[in-house]
C-alpha cells in the first residue's frame, strides 16, 4: 500500500486516534451492557422471528395453500422475498472482496458488517427454496446425493438446481472470507478479556499471535477468497436471474438479466449497507471510523448502479417493442400499465428517479436523506422483483388463465419474519463481534487518519 | 374416527358389521398366548428354554416395534375363496347399463373393477346416443357412493308395508307424483298399483316441462307427444330458446345429431355446414354454439315466433317485437322461405299457443318427414303442469289423504313449492320413494329407500321402440328396495314373486319375455334374446312410421300469442350441471364450471352488459370489476313479491332490460355439496293462462345493490373475450384488447395476435387457411434457429414405436363438459369446494375455456378444451430441479408423484397453465391428520370417508398435498392397450387406445392417436389446413392440435 495519498481525499478515520482508541472504540461495545435502545430492539426483532416461526409452521402444517398463490401465478412474495434478500447480500462482498482487489481504503470502515449482512442475508434468503416447495420434507431430493433410487439425479438442466449451488457456494465463500478477517479481531477481544470470555475468543481466534508469519498468511488467504469471492458477485445474481431469463414465459425470458439483476442486487445491497450502518455508527458512536467519506462512497454506487438499473428497465421496454413479438410487447405493456401498475410505479420512483437527487453532493453527505433513500431503494428493489415475477405469471399466454395476487397473513408474516431473523443475527452480530475491522482500519491509519493526511498543510 | 377411515373394507356389509369393526381395531386377528406361557411355571423347568429365551425376545423386539411405530392402521385385505369368474383383479369389467334421472337418459357401459363401478363409459350401440354421454350421466357414479344416501326404511320393511297397505285400503283419493318415467315395466307395475287401488292416479311432472309443446302435439297432430329430430339432416336449424345442446330433453342425442353437420370439411373448394339460429334471452350452451343470435326478451318470445311465422307466409309482421329481431327474423324468414325440408325449427317455449305455431312454421317449411318424424317419438319428457298445479289446490283442500312421492321433488320444485310443502301436513299417509332424501322427502311419514340405478334392475324405453336396459353392477349397498317392487308388493301383485332372490328382475324378464320377445325374429329363444339385449345394453323393435296431419287452425293460436310485457324481466334456466337441483347433491358437477358464465358453486345473478365506449368498462376481461380477487356484488331481486339476495355478475348475450338465473340451487334438503349453494329461484317462475310453467317473469323493482360483497366468487375464468369487436369514431376495434389495462388503453391485436384461436366465417374458409399458413410458416422460422432442430430430435426418438397426440376440433366442440367430469372421474382429480375455487385452486386437469369475439353486443363463442399438450420440447421438464417430470419415448410428458417437491417452477413455466397443485390436503391422503379441507360443510372432508372413496380408479395414484398433477393422456388407459394387445399378440389397433376424455364426448371432437399410425384416425384428423398448434411460435412442439373455429354467421340476420 501506498502511503502516499493525495491530500485532496478526506480521511477516512477521524478524530485524531491512535491505535489504542481505535481498539477501545470498537471492543467496547461488545464489553460493555447492551443500551436500552439494543434490548429494544433485540425485543422487537425476536418478536418478528416468532411471527416467521408461526408463519412457517402454519404453511408447513396447512400447505402452501395458506398462501394466496394459484393455479396461473405459482410464485410471488415467496420468490421475491429470496431474489430480494440474495441481491441484497451482494454489497457486502462486492466490498470485501472487489473493493479489496482495487484496493479501495475505505471499504475498511464498512467491510466487516457488510459482510456480516450478505450472511444474514443470504441465510434469510436461503429459507425460501426450502419453505415455498410444497412437501417441505422431501426438500433434500433437490441435493445431488448417492442414494439407493436407481441412484435418481437432480435435473442438472434446471435453474433451481443451478440456484442451490450458487447459493450453497456463495454462503460457503462469504462465511469463510468474513471469518478470515474476523480473526485477528478475535484475538484482540481475547487479550482484553478474562475467564470463559477469554476462553471462547480464544477458541474463535486459532490462537492467533500477531507474529508476522501469521500476518503474512492472512493476507495471502485474504487475497485468495477475495480472488474467489469476486466472480460470485456476478454470478450468482446472474444464476439467480436464470430462473426467469431460462423460461418461455414472456416477460422472463429475456436476456438482459443477468446484468440487470447484478447491478439490482449491488444497488439493493448498498442500500441495506446504509440503513444498517447509519444506525449502527449512531447507536455505537462509530462516526469516527463509518465516516461521511464512506456514506458518500456508497451513495456514488448507489447512484450509479441505480442508474444502470434504471437503463436497464427502459432497454426492456425498447426491445419489447423492438422485436415485434406480440407476446413480449403485452408483458411489458401489462407490466407497465396493467392491473399491477402501482408495484411498476413504486418500481421506478423508488428505484430509478430518487436516487437521482445523488447527483448532488449536499444530498450524498446529508445522513438523513441517505438514510430515507436507503429506506427507498430497498422497497423499489423488492417492487422491482415482485413486477417482473406476480405481474408477469398473472398475465401470461393464455387469457383464460389470467389471474391476480394478493399476499395472505402468511406470506406478509413470513417476509416480516425474515426481517426479524436478519435483525436478530445482525444484533447478536453488533454483540459479539467487532463491527468495524479493527485490524483493516489500523492499516490505513498512517495513511488515511485525519491527523496524518491532513497535518502536513 | 380418522383410524377408522383408514381400514380397507371389502363390501357394504363390513360397514355394518360390528364384529368385523372390532377385529379391525386389534392387532393381530387371534390372541397370542404371550401372556399365559410366560406365567406357566413349567417355562423355567423346560428344556428349550434359551431357545424360548430368543423367541420371546424376538417377539418382544418386534411387537415394541410395531406398537412403537403408532401410526400404522391395521389394513385387511381378503382374498376371494372361490373368485368369481367375471372377476380379474386389476381388470375392469363392463357392463351394459342406462343412466336414467326422471326424463334425462343416456346408454352406457359401466366400467367396474373387483366389484365396484368407478366410471361410467358411453355405450355406442346406443342408436340413441351413440356411445357419447353427458356431464350429468358421467357424474352419476359418484351419486351411488354418496354418503348422504338414504340407507333404511323409516320402519321394518314389513312392518312399513302393513301399515301402508292399511292406510291404501281406506284412503279415498290417492295420488301419485312422478317425474318422467320412461320405463315400461315401471309402468306396467304403476298398471298394477292403479289396478289395486282404483281411487288412486298418477300426477307426472317435470321441474323443467316440455307440457307446452306435449299439449300444442295434441292440438296439432292428436298426439301428446315429442317428434323424432334430425338436427343433421337440417341445413337451417331455428331454435326459439330450446337449449338442446346443453339441457333440452334429449340434449346428449341431438348434439350428436348436430354436430355432424357442423363438421367443416377442409378438403373442400367451398365447404359446407349447417346454418344455426338461436333467439334466445340470455347466453345458453346452445346459442354459445349459434351463428346467429337473435336477442328477444324473454316476454317476446312469442312474439318472435309469431312474427317468424308471419314473416314466412308473408303477413304483416307488427310492431309488437323490437326492431332489430324483427328485422333479423325477416332475413331469416327469406333465407329459409326457399329451403324445404332442409330446415329444423324448434322452441323450448312451454305455451301450448307458441307450440303450435312452431309446428306450424315446421309444416310451412316442409320438415315433417324430413327433419322431424313421428316414428321414434321421445318419450323423454311426459310431464304436464296443469295437473300438478291442480294437485297443489287439491291437497290445499284436504281432498288427498295418501300421497306417494317417486323421486320427485314438488316441495322444491315447483313455482307453488311452499304452498306444496305446506299442504302436504293435511295429507293423512305420504310415502317417499328415492334413492337421496330432498324437501319433500323431508315432508314425508314413510321413506322407502330405493337403490341407485348402478345397483338396480330396469328398462327404458326413451324413445318409440328404442328400449335400453339397466342392470345392477354391484350389490345394494343399503337396505334399499326398488321403487317398482315397492309399488307391487303394496299392490299385492300376483305377478311378483316375492319370494325370489330378486323379485323385480323376474318380474322384469317376464314382461320382457312377453312383450319385448315378441317384437324381434334374430332370436328364437328368449334366454338367448334375454342375454344379447343385458350384453347390448339396447334393444331395437321396429315401429311403424307414422303419419301425422297438422289439424290445427294456427290463427286462432296466433291471436292467443300473450303481448310481450313492459319493464325488467328475468329469465330462468336450467343449467348443464344442476339441471332443475335434481344433481345438486353431486360434488363433481358442484365443480364443474358452467359453459358459458365459467362460475361453479352456485348460480348468479346475470346483468346484461353494454359497451360504454370508455376504458372505465373493464368487463370485458373481468365481469363484475371485482372478479379477479375473488369477489362479487350482491344484489336484491324480487319477483313475485318474493325478494332475495343473489350474488351478481355480468353477462354476455343477455338482451335489453333482461337478466338472467338459473334455476336448480338454494336447496336446502340435499347432500352437503348442495346445502345452501347457490339460491332458489324457483319461487321466481310463474304460470300462463293454461297452467304451464313460464320460465320468466317480471322483476317487481329494479334489483337493487345490498352494499354487500360475496367474497368468494367461484369463477375459473377472468379473462372473457378475444377479440371482441365494438365501433369507435366509425372504426370497428377490439374492444377487449382496448379495455385491458388499469392505465390508458391496451394496444389492438395484443390478444387477438396470438395463435391460440383462430376462427373465420365459413365463406372466408380460404382467407383463414392461408393466415394459419402463413402464422405456422412463420413459427416454423422462428423455432428453426435452433442448434437442435425438432425434425432431427423427433426423427430419433419418436419415428419408431409409438408418439401419442392429439386433435381437437373447435367446431365440433360445444362445450358441454362432459369431457371435464369424465376426466374427474377417470384420473380421482380432486374436488376442492367454493372457496377454493374462488382463489384459483380448482383441479381440473382437463378445462374448457371459453372465449367470446366478434360483435360485443352479441358475440359468438368458441369452446376450447385445454389439457397438458404434452409438449415434446416441454418447458416444465427442464426446470424441475428434481426431475419429477420427464419425457417418455413414447412422446408422454409424465409426472412422478413420488418424486415431486412442489415448486412449483414447472406451473410457471406452462405456457398452457394446465399443471395443479395440491394446495391443501384435498385427498385427505396427508402424513398428518386435522388439515384437511371441507368442500361444503360436511362431516367428513369429502373423499376421506370409505364410502366415497370406493369411487376412486385404482390405476390412477391418489396424489398428496403439495404435489403438482395435470393431464397424462390417461396414460393407465396407453398401457392398457399396450397390454392387451400384447396379450393377443398384435400389434395395436385404432380405437385400441381412447383417452376418458374422447369415449366422453358426444360430439366426437376429441381424436387421441399414434402420429406414427399414417392410416389412423389422428392422422387424418392431421391433414387439414385448418389444423394449428396452440402458440406454435413458443417452440414447445406441442402435441396436441386444435382444427380451427368456422362460423356460418349471416350477417343480414344479426
Amino acid at each position: 500500500m501506498s502511503s502516499v495519498v493525495s491530500p485532496i481525499r478526506q480521511p477516512l478515520v477521524k478524530g485524531g486516534k491512535t491505535y489504542h482508541q481505535i481498539t477501545e472504540d470498537i471492543c467496547s461495545p461488545t464489553e460493555r451492557m447492551p443500551s436500552t435502545q439494543w434490548f429494544i430492539a433485540f425485543a422487537v426483532s425476536i418478536a418478528f422471528l416468532g411471527v416467521f416461526a408461526f408463519s412457517v409452521f402454519w404453511t408447513v402444517y396447512w400447505g402452501i395453500g395458506s398462501w394466496n398463490l394459484n393455479r396461473t401465478i405459482g410464485w410471488s412474495w415467496d420468490i421475491t422475498n429470496f431474489v430480494w434478500w440474495v441481491g441484497i447480500g451482494h454489497a457486502g462482498t462486492l466490498i470485501s472482496a472487489i473493493l479489496l482487489l482495487f484496493r479501495q481504503k475505505w471499504r475498511t470502515g464498512v467491510n466487516r458488517a457488510a459482510e456480516a449482512m450478505t450472511i444474514f442475508a443470504v441465510i434469510c434468503a436461503g429459507q425460501y427454496p426450502l419453505i415455498h416447495v410444497g412437501r417441505i420434507w422431501l426438500v433434500f431430493f433437490i441435493f445431488p446425493y448417492p442414494n439407493t433410487r436407481g441412484p435418481l439425479w437432480v435435473n442438472f438442466n434446471s435453474p433451481l438446481l443451478w440456484d442451490v449451488f450458487a447459493i450453497s457456494t456463495y454462503l460457503t465463500v462469504s462465511l469463510l472470507f468474513w471469518y478470515t478477517g474476523l480473526v485477528p479481531d478475535f484475538a484482540t477481544l481475547r487479550d482484553r478479556s478474562k475467564g470463559i470470555r477469554r476462553r471462547i475468543y480464544n477458541g474463535l481466534s486459532f490462537g492467533w499471535t500477531g507474529s508476522a508469519k501469521h500476518w503474512q498468511r492472512w493476507e495471502a488467504l485474504s487475497l485468495i477468497l477475495a480472488g474467489l469471492a469476486t466472480p460470485l458477485v456476478l454470478s450468482v445474481h446472474t444464476i439467480v436471474s436464470f430462473d426467469f431469463a431460462t423460461s418461455v414465459i414472456p416477460g422472463w425470458h429475456t436476456t438482459i438479466f443477468p446484468p440487470y439483476f447484478v447491478a439490482g442486487a449491488i444497488f439493493s445491497g448498498f442500500a441495506m449497507v446504509q440503513t444498517l450502518m447509519i444506525i449502527t455508527r449512531k447507536v455505537l458512536k462509530l462516526q469516527d471510523y463509518i465516516t461521511l467519506e464512506h456514506i458518500e462512497s456508497m451513495n456514488k454506487v448507489i447512484l450509479v448502479t441505480g442508474t444502470i438499473v434504471g437503463v436497464a428497465y427502459l432497454t426492456e421496454l425498447f426491445i419489447a417493442w423492438y422485436s415485434g413479438y406480440i407476446y413480449e410487447q403485452f408483458a411489458f405493456y401489462n407490466r407497465v400499465l396493467g392491473p399491477f401498475y402501482w408495484s411498476y410505479i413504486g418500481m421506478m420512483t423508488c428505484n430509478v428517479l430518487s436516487p437521482q437527487i445523488f447527483w448532488w453532493k449536499k444530498m450524498r453527505r446529508n445522513i438523513f436523506v441517505t438514510f430515507i433513500m436507503s429506506l427507498f431503494v430497498n422497497v423499489g428493489m423488492w417492487f422491482e422483483r415482485f413486477v417482473i415475477i406476480a405481474t408477469t405469471l398473472a398475465r401470461d399466454y393464455l387469457p383464460s388463465s389470467w389471474s391476480y395476487y394478493t399476499p395472505t397473513w402468511v406470506e406478509i408474516g413470513l417476509f416480516v419474519g425474515t426481517l426479524g431473523l436478519f435483525f436478530t443475527l445482525f444484533l447478536l452480530f453488533t454483540r459479539v463481534a467487532p463491527v468495524v475491522a479493527i485490524a483493516e482500519v489500523k492499516s490505513i491509519l498512517k495513511t488515511s487518519g485525519d491527523q496524518y493526511s491532513h497535518e502536513e498543510h | 374416527m380418522k383410524n377408522n377411515n383408514k381400514e380397507v373394507w371389502i363390501g357394504h356389509n363390513d360397514l355394518n358389521s360390528p364384529e368385523l369393526q372390532e377385529m379391525a381395531k386389534q392387532e393381530f386377528a387371534n390372541n397370542i398366548p404371550v401372556v399365559d406361557t410366560m406365567a406357566d411355571e413349567q417355562v423355567m423347568e423346560s428344556s428349550t428354554n434359551r431357545r424360548d429365551f430368543l423367541k420371546y425376545l424376538g417377539f418382544g423386539l418386534g411387537a415394541a416395534t410395531v406398537a412403537a411405530s403408532c401410526e400404522i392402521p391395521v389394513k385387511r385385505a381378503i382374498p376371494y375363496v372361490v373368485k368369481p369368474d367375471e372377476i380379474v383383479p386389476g381388470v375392469a369389467t363392463y357392463y351394459a347399463s342406462s343412466f336414467v334421472k326422471g326424463g334425462d337418459y343416456t346408454s352406457i357401459l359401466v366400467k367396474t373393477r373387483e366389484g365396484r363401478p368407478i366410471k361410467i363409459e358411453g355405450n355406442s350401440l346406443s342408436p340413441v346416443t351413440h356411445g357419447g354421454t353427458t356431464a350429468r350421466a358421467q357424474a352419476a357414479v359418484l351419486d351411488l357412493y354418496n354418503v348422504n344416501r338414504l340407507q333404511n326404511p323409516t320402519k321394518d320393511w314389513a312392518e312399513m308395508d302393513t301399515e301402508i297397505k292399511d292406510a291404501l285400503a281406506s284412503a279415498n283419493n290417492i295420488r301419485i307424483i312422478t317425474n318422467t318415467n320412461m320405463s315400461p315395466t315401471a309402468q306396467k307395475a304403476m298398471g298394477e298399483f292403479l289396478a289395486a287401488y282404483p281411487k288412486a292416479q298418477v300426477v307426472t311432472y317435470d321441474a323443467v316441462s316440455a307440457s307446452g309443446m306435449l299439449e300444442a302435439n295434441e292440438v296439432s297432430f292428436g298426439l301428446p307427444t315429442i317428434p323424432n329430430y334430425h338436427f343433421d339432416k337440417a341445413d337451417n336449424i331455428i331454435s326459439f330458446g330450446a337449449d338442446f345442446l346443453g339441457t333440452w330433453i334429449s340434449a346428449g342425442e341431438y348434439a350428436h345429431g348436430y354436430a355432424k353437420n357442423r363438421k367443416v370439411d377442409p378438403k373442400a373448394e367451398n365447404p359446407t355446414m349447417s346454418h344455426h339460429t338461436q333467439v334466445e334471452s340470455y347466453m345458453s350452451l346452445t346459442g354459445s354454439n349459434a351463428d346467429n343470435r337473435i336477442m328477444v326478451r324473454p316476454s317476446e318470445q312469442g312474439a318472435a315466433i309469431k312474427a317468424f311465422y308471419n314473416a314466412l307466409v308473408g303477413n304483416n309482421m307488427g310492431s309488437e317485437l323490437n326492431e332489430k329481431a324483427s328485422n333479423a327474423l325477416k332475413a331469416l324468414a327469406d333465407k329459409v322461405k326457399g329451403a324445404n325440408g332442409k330446415t329444423l325449427v324448434v322452441s323450448g317455449s312451454n305455451n301450448v299457443a307458441e307450440q303450435v305455431v312452431v309446428n306450424a312454421i315446421n309444416e310451412y317449411l316442409g320438415s315433417y318427414g324430413s327433419t322431424i318424424t313421428f316414428d321414434r317419438t321421445s318419450n323423454q319428457r311426459q310431464g304436464l303442469d296443469k295437473p300438478m298445479a291442480k294437485l297443489v289446490s287439491d291437497l290445499k283442500g284436504g281432498k288427498v289423504d295418501a300421497v306417494f312421492v317417486m323421486d320427485a321433488n314438488p316441495a322444491y320444485d315447483l313455482p307453488e313449492a311452499a304452498d306444496f310443502a305446506e299442504a302436504m301436513a293435511k295429507v293423512k299417509t305420504s310415502v317417499f320413494i328415492s334413492t337421496v332424501p330432498n324437501e319433500t322427502g323431508a315432508l314425508c311419514k314413510y321413506v322407502a329407500p330405493a337403490p341407485h340405478f348402478l345397483e338396480a334392475w330396469g328398462d327404458v324405453e326413451p324413445k318409440a321402440g328404442m328400449y335400453s336396459i339397466i342392470q345392477p353392477t354391484i350389490a345394494p349397498l343399503f337396505n334399499t328396495r326398488q321403487a317398482e317392487e315397492s309399488l307391487l308388493v303394496w299392490a299385492d301383485s300376483s305377478n311378483l314373486n316375492a319370494e325370489a332372490d330378486q323379485p323385480y328382475f323376474e318380474y322384469l324378464k317376464a314382461n320382457w319375455e312377453a312383450n319385448m320377445f315378441p317384437k324381434q325374429n334374430n332370436f328364437l329363444s328368449f334366454q338367448t334374446f334375454w342375454d344379447k339385449t343385458l350384453h347390448d345394453g339396447v334393444f331395437t323393435a321396429p315401429v311403424a312410421a307414422s303419419n301425422v296431419r297438422n289439424a290445427a287452425d294456427v290463427n286462432t293460436y296466433l291471436a292467443q300469442i300473450a303481448k310481450p310485457g313492459q319493464g325488467e324481466e328475468i329469465v330462468l334456466f336450467e343449467t348443464v350441471a344442476m339441471g332443475a337441483g335434481q344433481y345438486a347433491e353431486n360434488p363433481w358437477l358442484q365443480e364443474l364450471p358452467d359453459p358459458v358464465t365459467r362460475t361453479t358453486w352456485g348460480n348468479y345473478f346475470g346483468i346484461p352488459i353494454t359497451w360504454e365506449g370508455g376504458n372505465s368498462m373493464v368487463t370485458y376481461q373481468n365481469l363484475n370489476q371485482e372478479e379477479y380477487k375473488g369477489k362479487a356484488d350482491v344484489v336484491e331481486v324480487s319477483v313475485n313479491g318474493k325478494a332475495q339476495d343473489i350474488t351478481c355478475i355480468a353477462s354476455f348475450g343477455l338482451a335489453a332490460n333482461t337478466f338472467s338465473a338459473a334455476l336448480g340451487f338454494g336447496r336446502m334438503e340435499v347432500g352437503f355439496a348442495g346445502k345452501g349453494v347457490g339460491t332458489n329461484s324457483m319461487a321466481w317462475l310463474s304460470r300462463d293462462n293454461d297452467g304451464n310453467v313460464q320460465y320468466f317473469n317480471i322483476l317487481d323493482a329494479e334489483p337493487k345493490p345490498t352494499g354487500e360483497i360475496d367474497y368468494e366468487f367461484p369463477c375459473v375464468q377472468y379473462h372473457h373475450t378475444f377479440g371482441i369487436t365494438g365501433q369507435e369514431d366509425g372504426k370497428e376495434i377490439n374492444v377487449d384488447e382496448k379495455t385491458l389495462m388499469a392505465i390508458g388503453e391496451g394496444f389492438q391485436g395484443g390478444l387477438t395476435e396470438r395463435s391460440i384461436i383462430y376462427q373465420a366465417n365459413l365463406n372466408e374458409v380460404n382467407d383463414l387457411k392461408a393466415k394459419i399458413a402463413e402464422k405456422r410458416e412463420f413459427a416454423k422460422h422462428l423455432n428453426d434457429a435452433t442448434l437442435y432442430p425438432y425434425e432431427e430430435y423427433q426423427e430419433k426418438f419418436y419415428s419408431q414405436g409409438h408418439h401419442w397426440g392429439m386433435a381437437i376440433d373447435l367446431n365440433a366442440c360445444i362445450g358441454c363438459g362432459a369431457c371435464q367430469v369424465a376426466c374427474v372421474a377417470e384420473n380421482n382429480v380432486p374436488v376442492v369446494g367454493k372457496t377454493e375455487v374462488s382463489r384459483h385452486h380448482e383441479m381440473t386437469w382437463l378445462r374448457i375455456d371459453r372465449y367470446f369475439f366478434g360483435d360485443h353486443e352479441n358475440p359468438n363463442t368458441v369452446y376450447q378444451p385445454m389439457m397438458c399438450q404434452h409438449c415434446d420440447n416441454a418447458p416444465c421438464e427442464n426446470v424441475c430441479p428434481v426431475g419429477a417430470t420427464n419425457h417418455s419415448s413414447e412422446g408422454l410428458n409424465q409426472m412422478t408423484y413420488n418424486r415431486c417437491i412442489g415448486t412449483r417452477y414447472c406451473a410457471n413455466n406452462c405456457p398452457f397453465k394446465v399443471r395443479r397443485l395440491n394446495w391443501y390436503d384435498y385427498t385427505t391422503a396427508d402424513l398428518f391428520g386435522g388439515n384437511e379441507v371441507y368442500v361444503n360443510g360436511e362431516e367428513i372432508p369429502f373423499g376421506a370417508d370409505n364410502l366415497t372413496r370406493m369411487v376412486l380408479n385404482p390405476d390412477v395414484t391418489v396424489r398428496s398435498r403439495g404435489v403438482i398433477e395435470k393431464c397424462s393422456f390417461c396414460v393407465q388407459r396407453i398401457q392398457e392397450g399396450k397390454l392387451t394387445a400384447k396379450k393377443e399378440g398384435r400389434s395395436l389397433r385404432e380405437g385400441d387406445i381412447k383417452p376418458a376424455c374422447q369415449t366422453a364426448c358426444v360430439t366426437g371432437a376429441i381424436t387421441f392417436g399414434d402420429f406414427n399410425n399414417e392410416n389412423g384416425a389422428l392422422a387424418k384428423a392431421l391433414d387439414s389446413e385448418l389444423n394449428y398448434l396452440v402458440l406454435e411460435e413458443t417452440n414447445v412442439q406441442s402435441s396436441v392440435h386444435y382444427s380451427a373455429k368456422i362460423i356460418n354467421r349471416d350477417e343480414a340476420i344479426s
